[in-house]
């Protein structure tokens, strides 16, 4: 089950988008979170998923990685069913998310990546040691291989997810806010990495809190209130029209401040 | 979650602790209030009892001017026995209780308490707590504390009965004849039970008398009849077993060559079985012997519903085993 | 000798539990689950009752398979409240525990009523007879124990991935619900194993305790998994010993009264002993080390800051090397009196310091050393101005706070880095040979 032919992207690639979003509603008990959802992804862009707080962008993401069931509605991974399509997917779930006392060291949890390509039962070999080495090499974490990921600083950790994924070898990525609690430094290197992603024709979605970085970073948008608001290239969709149309009278300069403090605060 | 784990370690630590109160020594003497006080009412008297031993008594004593229930069905354990609102109902309904004492009945002894205060109710072990009867056991490991088991000898328990036609007679003086004939009567047959279990235990080998049960039940029994009580376990059925105690046994039975070991109908039979495997091992073949009823009376089709037929199948388990 | 055939058996009957238990319980330690054997040990009373109502018999095999399915079912309630509503797992768990258990003393009492009675050897079934463990247990773990070994070195990776990271598990395509319920299972079926034979509370113990201490001694769950089941089995075995009589007829002492002493108390105080010294003694983890640590940092330091005062009290009057006075030193920065007179005394002892007793000196190796604990410093100073982003007026408590943790390497990196932006301080002078030779 998880280790897909790899051959399905060329095939499908030149007709159906990256992913395409029907009629989605996401509900958690009997709240709906998002509604009707409807969106299309083209291949190789640097998508940022912008939104205020409770807004549903990691909803979005964990219900297009069948994290979370669909009240309704359908997810399409080059134009076909999320399940047969997973290995084409990779993850950097939220700092938070996970345990950082695990005993696990680094290349554990960057070897974890490649799970799905080893299937069960056996364990990972040389050639995934190499795709680890070389994804740690890529995110600039080789001198920390060996280290118990609890000795790591915010912007590591980070990193060390960020390689997890790219051990994932896949054609998209979605990332729940991989610039949380990482220095400047880090950011810079993160979105570099990115770029390159991009360049060799992978679409990355990242969930992006930073308005003032969303001009400079992102190539192409998916605005987010609990409805989509607007999606579609940076330029002409990250507008102030729009960006008042999903934070409501909010979007005031104070309201940014707040906005700005209010992500360092971790986020469930 | 704690509070969770509380909860159950409570609810077991009442188990434990009844069950180790059921061994202790009765607190408090019924009042005499109450045996002063006479039955004016409707005949038959409304009696009720607990255990199999005590119901099956006041049967024989009351004849048909009583009308006698026993709570706790054949099988039960009287240690561990809850009241359930229907019992509590029909106790306080009752003109007359009778119950064991000695802490038997250890998760009703605060009941009993307060029912004696406003009905005529009445432990029958009580007579030999009064003349603090020397055959009343005090186990070791119970220092103070007297065991409750004492209808395994039937001269104890014709103690018991005497007492019992006693209060009968002074609650109904009406019948007072009747009961007297009763009790001579059941005195006699527990009289022929006595002799039937000497005659019959004295067919053992002197060297095969050693009675292994899971708990001490059968102190009173052994003391009566020259049989050695080898329990795994103190008075309690609560209490884990020892290696140390294990090997004390093992090595006994080993040594003198004993035939069987008994399991009890109340208890899990595990550890009775766990003896087997290291007699064998050191050459000693021993088996399980059969099932006691050291706290309880049998199912009606064992024929040892009632006390007699307890006495008698018990006996008969340990002469066939040990002969 | 008696006593050694049995104190054998049921040694090797709860080493063997105690490793099993050991094992699969690590994962549910790591997963915060720890609870779920106490919740399978009450879960298995209504199963167990509803076992012997429908048979009419005490038989272990039967009442074992009671408790099994409602142990099983207990878990599955378990998942469903967890996964469906929005129950928490520590809530889910105690949702379960009791409601279970409350079910299986409604039963016990329909039980009490019924003419067969019986209810004592249910009752006896959760509190377990450690001594009275045959052959034929042993052999039963025994089954047990390989059973979780296949499972667990098996599915290794992907237990390992889904305590980590369910989410992740999930996204990347594993059954996670099935692997939970592959994992649970196993340690349902260990836990209804030894519930007989060492009762409630010493198989919670056995669970939880060998994980729970092996995280003190290692990073890696392979090992933590090895150590768990060492320190099972040695719980389990020399808990057993303690209990038994051999102490005594082997050593003569009569420290432990074997005749006195059950086994199964016994084996949970051995685990909580080995809990204890790792909680105290466990290298880098445990108590005793992080204390010594700490101090160790703290003295290292106010080492560090000593030698930079001196520098930056001597750097005026550069190159030459004045006295200063120690009242001035002392109030330089806020630091123990103790602390610093230490500190000169070792510095000095090192060939470091002229020390009389109102003034102190660098000497050249001294002065060499204190240049480069400075420049380290400034080195960071400057790099968290220019490149972390970070507010300028922070950076000097910051310094104080992170310099001290910088690895080698990065100082070589930065000096080169800051070297290149023309913002190395002065670099300090060659350190000789042998600072004696200079004094």
């Amino acid at each position: 089950m998880i280790a897909e032919s790899q051959s399905t992207p060329s095939t499908a690639r030149a007709t159906a988008p990256a992913l395409e979003i029907h009629d989605m509603t996401v509900a958690y008990h009997r709240k709906p979170v998002l509604w009707d959802i409807d969106l299309a992804v083209p291949e190789g862009k640097l998508v940022g998923i912008v939104g205020p707080n409770g807004a549903g962008k990691t909803t979005l993401i964990k219900a297009v990685l069948g994290l979370l069931p669909l009240a309704s509605g359908k997810v399409l991974i080059y134009g076909k069913p999320y399940d047969e399509q997973r290995s084409l997917i990779g993850y950097v779930p939220q700092r938070e998310s996970v345990d950082w006392d695990f005993p696990v060291t680094v290349n554990d949890v960057v070897l974890m990546g490649t799970y799905g390509r080893v299937g069960w039962i056996w364990r990972p070999g040389a050639a995934e040691r190499e795709i680890a080495e070389r994804c740690l090499a890529q995110v600039g974490m080789s001198d920390f291989a060996n280290r118990q990921i609890r000795q790591l600083s915010g912007g590591q950790q980070q990193r060390v997810f960020l390689a997890r994924a790219l051990a994932q070898d896949a054609m998209i990525y979605f990332m729940d806010e991989p610039f949380s609690g990482v220095d400047a430094a880090t950011e810079a290197a993160i979105i570099e990495l990115l770029q390159k992603l991009r360049s060799a024709g992978k679409t990355v979605f990242v969930v992006h809190h930073d308005l003032q970085t969303v001009r400079s970073y992102f190539d192409y948008v998916i605005l987010l209130n609990m409805r989509l608001v607007a999606y579609g290239p940076t330029e002409t969709t990250f507008t102030p029209a729009n960006l008042h149309k999903t934070y409501g009278g909010r979007l005031t300069i104070l309201d940014e401040a707040a906005e700005a403090v209010r992500k360092r605060e971790p986020i469930r | 979650m704690l509070q969770l784990q509380m909860v159950w370690r409570i609810a077991f630590l009442c188990v434990w602790a009844g069950t180790m109160a059921g061994c202790r020594n009765e607190a408090a003497p019924p009042t005499n209030a109450a045996v002063a006080r006479t039955f004016l009412g409707q005949h038959p008297i409304d009696v009720v009892c607990t255990t199999g031993p005590v119901t099956d008594m006041l049967r024989k004593l009351g004849g048909e001017h009583l009308e006698v229930t026993g709570l706790m069905g054949p099988g039960v354990d009287p240690h561990l026995y809850r009241a359930v609102p229907a019992d509590i109902e029909r106790l306080s309904a009752a003109d007359m209780i009778f119950y064991n004492g000695l802490h038997l009945e250890g998760r009703m002894a605060d009941l009993f308490e307060q029912l004696a205060a406003r009905k005529a109710t009445f432990a029958v072990t009580h007579a030999l707590v009064e003349v603090k009867d020397r055959r009343l056991r005090k186990p070791p490991e119970f220092e103070g504390y007297y065991d409750p088991h004492v209808w395994h000898d039937p001269r104890l328990w014709a103690e018991c009965v005497k007492y019992a036609a006693q209060v009968l007679s002074e609650f109904d003086p009406s019948h007072q004849d009747e009961y007297s004939r009763n009790r001579d009567a059941y005195l006699k047959e527990l009289d022929e039970a006595d002799r039937y279990c000497r005659e019959r235990l004295e067919t053992i080998p002197a060297d095969q008398r050693v009675l292994v049960s899971a708990h001490d039940a059968f102190g009173y029994f052994c003391i009566a009849y020259g049989l050695t009580s080898m329990p795994l376990k103190g008075v309690s059925t609560e209490d884990e077993v020892t290696i140390g105690r294990m090997d004390e046994v093992v090595a006994f039975l080993v040594k003198q060559k004993i035939k069987a070991v008994f399991v009890e109908s109340a208890t899990a039979p595990q550890i009775v079985r766990a003896l087997i495997e290291p007699c064998r091992e050191h050459g000693h073949e021993v088996r399980i012997g059969g099932e006691l009823y050291a706290d309880a009376l049998g199912s009606p089709a064992s024929g040892a519903d009632n006390y007699l037929g307890m006495i008698k199948a018990n006996v008969d388990t340990i002469v066939s085993a040990l002969k | 000798m008696i006593a050694a055939s049995i104190t054998t058996n049921v040694m090797l009957g709860t080493a063997l539990l105690g490793a099993t238990a050991g094992v699969i319980g690590t994962f549910a330690v790591l997963r915060r689950r720890a609870l779920v054997s106490d919740m399978l040990s009450h879960a298995a009373l209504p199963g167990i009752c509803v076992a012997f109502l429908i048979t009419q018999s005490r038989d272990l095999l039967t009442l074992s398979l009671g408790a099994l399915a409602s142990g099983l079912a207990g878990i599955a309630v378990m998942t469903v409240l967890r996964r469906w509503t929005r129950t928490k797992e520590d809530a889910a768990i105690g949702i379960v525990l009791s409601t279970f258990f409350g079910a299986g003393v409604v039963l016990l009492s329909i039980i009490q009523q019924q003419p067969t009675g019986n209810q004592a050897g249910l009752h006896s079934y959760l509190f377990g007879e450690t001594a009275g463990i045959t052959r034929r247990d042993v052999q039963l773990i025994a089954g047990v124990a390989v059973l979780c070994l296949i499972v667990v070195s098996l599915l290794y990776k992907e237990f390992k991935l889904l305590s980590f990271d369910p989410d992740f598990a999930t996204a990347q395509g594993w059954p996670t619900l099935r692997l939970d319920l592959w994992m649970m299972g196993t340690l349902a079926i260990v836990t209804i194993v030894g519930l007989p034979i060492c009762g409630v509370i010493l198989m919670a113990a056995l669970v939880i305790i060998p994980g729970a201490a092996a995280r003190f001694w290692t990073d890696r769950l392979g090992r933590m998994l090895v150590i768990a089941a060492l320190a099972g089995a040695s719980a389990g075995g020399l808990g057993t010993f303690l209990a038994s009589p051999l102490p005594q007829r082997l050593f003569g002492t009569d420290l432990l009264d074997a005749t006195k002493l059950p086994p199964g108390p016994l084996i949970v105080l051995t685990a909580a002993v080995f809990f204890l010294i790792s909680l105290l003694f466990a290298p880098q983890r445990g108590i005793v080390a992080r204390a010594v640590a700490e101090l160790r940092l703290r003295v290292r330091i106010a080492r560090e800051h000593l030698l930079r005062a001196l520098y930056e009290l001597s750097e005026p009057q550069q190159p030459q090397r004045p006295y200063i006075d120690r009242d001035q030193l002392l109030a330089q920065r806020h630091w123990s009196e103790w602390l610093l007179n230490w500190w000169l005394g070792r510095l000095a002892a090192r060939g470091y310091l002229e020390l009389d007793d109102h003034r102190v000196r660098l000497t050249a190796a001294g002065f060499a050393a204190a240049a480069d604990v400075t420049r380290t410093h400034r080195l960071w100073e400057l790099f968290l101005v220019e490149s972390a982003g970070i507010a300028s007026d922070h950076v000097d408590r910051d310094a104080d706070d992170v310099e001290h943790m910088l690895p080698a390497p990065l100082i070589r990196d930065l000096e080169e880095r800051l070297a290149g932006a023309g913002r190395l301080p002065t670099a300090p002078q060659r350190v000789p040979g042998s600072p004696h030779e200079l004094l």
